[in-house]
Parts: C-alpha cells; structure tokens; sequence
C-alpha cells in the first residue's frame, strides 16, 4: 500500500475540470474582491461597481463626522432675563433637532442687592416625535451653570428655574446655538417666538 | 488490504443520530467564522499589556482563541487533514505543522523579527488555495509534478508561526516574562489547533461515509481554494491601501 503519494490526493478529476475550478475560484474570488471588498473596506474601485451599489467608503472612518456638524443658518445668539418673585417658577425652551448643538450659561442674582442667589433648576427636553417623553440632563440647586448640550432627539430643550428664597430674583440665561424657536412658560402661558433664519 | 471497512454500505451511516451528529458538528465548525476575529481584539491587547510579569492562563486564552477564531489558519487545517483518512496521518501532518509554527513563533519573539503582518497574511492565504489546489490533484494534473506534501506543510506551518510572532509582538510583551508568557501562547495554539482539529476530524470522517463525497469533496476544495485568493487578496489590499 502507497502510503505516502496517494494519502493527501483521494480525487480522481479529469484535466478539464481541474482547470475550470481554479480559474472558477481566481475569477470568483477576483470578482468579490475588485466588487465588493475593495470599495468597502479600502476606498478603491477599479471598475466603478462598488459606487454603483453603494457600498464604496463603508469603512471609511467618519471622524470628521463626529467633530463637525455642520448646520443650515439657524445661528442664534440671544440673552433672556427672568424676573421671578418668592415662589414663582418660569421655564425657558428652545426648539433644536437632533445633533444640533447649544452653548449656555445662566446666573441668578438678587434683584435688589444683585449678589448671586440660588434657584432651584432643571435642564430637561420633551421630544416632539414621542408623545410625553421626557429627558432631564442637569438639575439641582445653584446660582449659575455653563455648558455645551447637543441635543439628544429632536424636540424642545431648555430649563426650569424655581425661586424659593424671601427675595425677589433675576435669572440671566445667555445662548448660542442653531435653534428654531423659543417658548416661554409662565403662570399658566406660553410665550412662543418663531427665530427666523439670520443671514 | 484491509481496505473493507473503509467502503461500509452507506446506509449504515444514515442512521438519524449519525446525521444528527454530522450536521450539529458542521455547525460547530461555522462558529468561528461567524466571530470574525482574526487580529487579538483590542480589549484584549489592552488587558494584557496592563499585565506585567507571568501571566500564564491569560497568554493561553489568548492563544487558543487566536487559532479557534482565525479561519486563515482553520481553513488551512481543514485542506491539510481533508483526506486524512487514519488518525496517524493527521497527528504527523499536524505534528509537522505545529513544528513549523512552533519554530518561528519562537524565534520570531525572541528576535523580535518584524515582518509586515499582511503580507504574512497573504502567504497564509495563498497556502489556502495552495492546499485545496493540491487536494484536486491540481499540481500532478496541470503541471506533472508535485511538491512533497509534507515538506509543504512544515514550510507553511512556518510562515502561519510567522504571523503568530507578529500578532503576538503587537501585544508589546513585557519582556520580564517574554519566555514564559511566549511559551503559554504557543501552548494555547496548540490546545486550540487540538479542539479545532476534533470538529474538523470528526466532521469529514462523517462526511467522506456519506454518499457523493467525491464529487462534494471536489466542490468543497474548489470553495476553500476560492475562499484562500479571498483572504489573500483582502490581506494584500490591507498592505497596499490600510
């Protein structure tokens, strides 16, 4: 028994078919790469295919993306004061879509002495594609904040600021961003402004 | 000749448990090609360089995965063993393959050669075709001769050790403990080619009792040949344009 020459090649195939399979396996496996894996994972695309079935750059890194939004002309920059007497809340909301992003900062001070004061607050938003859903994204005690806030889905974000001192206080909220609209909700009534686009 | 229990009456073989067995076991088999992992994850490289000093269970771990989840070096494997009928044939090719990657594994970490990971990785692709070229008796029909099998597969085994030492040289081995970390690694190759080895083993044992196994061998090679330029070509493309 031939142990050695025979033991690693059991198929007895004719000539013809050998050939066929190996140019069938270079042609098929040239064919995945130069269609699909090329323009998907490397950028490449020798016979424009991978562009005509959309799968060119699906690897790309999309870190640009990520650092870089950029937005149609909804630039807005605005300063918004609250007077708010013992025991009265108010609360201020702006309109933004998913991704856009806000830089805020607010203080609260004393409307006579003019020494900072604490109010309590709540930065929250209300989505407009889910009924009654709700997000809080910071709230507590304090007499300011600063921060940068993307908004997480599309509706409307902003704060609640609550005053339960014996003083009279003044909220100062100062804004840049790419909202749409502002609504201010006070004893019972919404005060809605429409911000048109500024050139 | 004790050739008779090689050609059992097929249908001995068609007992539902035996099919059972058979189509569990090649499902087994398709796992690690659906976990596509063929570099050491990067948790994982992270949570081993955070080690310092011996770490012998965590260098097997990773060695046994590394071959259980890589489908370059399974598929070679699968070539190697496909008509291995007795079980001594495949301890002596696989014995010859683990020679090879052993040899440059070893020698590889401890000179810190450093060889570009994708073309490696392209030569382990192309010893796929190479392997399935040779099980339709592509060489000795088309070109009249043939390289000997054996020294084929300790010279691959050489170049898969190859890409061992590269991936395991990205972990950035502390080298206080480089031998012994090193020496787990290749153990857990090595007891990772022995659980892959069993599914393969047992699935075309199962597989060439079934009726039709020549013809379906011969499409099997030609799909691991395809298969083989894939990996080559995508681990080429990386060389050129990752």
């Amino acid at each position: 028994m031939n142990t050695s020459a025979t033991q690693t090649n059991a198929i007895e195939v004719s000539l013809r078919k050998i050939i066929l399979a190996s140019l069938a396996a270079l042609m098929v496996s040239g064919l995945i790469l130069t269609v699909f894996i090329l323009p998907a994972e490397f950028n490449q695309d020798p016979l424009g295919l991978g562009e005509a079935l959309g799968v060119k750059g699906l690897s790309e890194p999309q870190t640009i993306a990520k650092t870089v939004r950029k937005e149609d002309a909804n630039y807005h920059q605005d300063m918004v004061s609250f007077k708010l007497l013992p025991f009265e809340f108010v609360e201020y909301k702006y309109a933004l879509s998913e991704g856009s992003a806000l830089l805020y900062s607010w203080t609260a001070q004393d409307a006579e002495t003019l020494e900072s004061s604490l109010v309590s607050f709540d930065f929250h938003g209300e989505s407009h594609d889910v009924e009654g859903y709700e997000q809080s994204y910071s709230e507590g005690n304090d007499d300011h904040e600063n921060g940068t806030f993307t908004a997480p889905f599309n509706g409307i974000h902003g704060w609640f600021w609550g005053n339960h001192g014996a003083a009279t206080v003044t909220v100062t909220l100062k804004t840049t961003g790419f909202y749409t609209e502002s609504l201010e909700f006070r004893d019972g009534f919404v005060k809605k402004e429409v911000l048109t686009n500024q050139p | 000749m004790n050739k008779g229990h090689l050609n059992c009456s097929t249908d001995k073989y068609h007992s539902l448990g035996q099919q059972l067995l058979f189509w569990s076991l090649t499902g087994l088999m398709l796992i690690p090609l659906v976990a596509a992992a063929h570099n050491i994850s990067e948790s994982n490289a992270r949570f081993v360089e955070g080690l310092s000093g011996p770490a012998i269970v965590p260098y097997l771990y990773l060695g046994a995965k590394h071959m259980v989840t890589g489908y370059d070096h399974l598929l070679y494997l699968v070539g190697v063993v496909f008509f291995l009928r007795r079980l001594k044939d495949v301890v002596l090719y696989v014995s010859l393959f683990t020679l090879g990657h052993s040899i440059t594994l070893m020698t590889g970490v401890l000179a810190g050669l450093s060889v570009n990971a994708y073309l490696v990785d392209t030569i382990i692709g192309l010893s796929v075709a190479y392997k399935a070229f040779e099980n339709i008796n592509g060489f000795k029909q088309v070109f009249g001769f043939q390289f000997n099998a054996k020294a084929a597969v300790l010279i691959f085994g050489l170049f898969h050790g190859l890409g061992l030492a590269t991936k395991l040289q990205d972990l950035s081995l502390s080298s206080d403990s480089l031998v012994i970390n090193m020496l787990s690694f290749n153990v857990g190759v090595e007891i990772g080619q022995v659980i892959a080895l069993t599914c393969i083993v047992a699935v075309l044992g199962l597989w060439r009792r079934q009726s039709g196994f020549q013809r379906q061998a011969f499409i099997a090679n030609t799909i691991i040949m395809t298969l083989g330029f894939l990996l080559a070509g995508y681990q080429f493309a990386s060389y050129l344009w990752a």
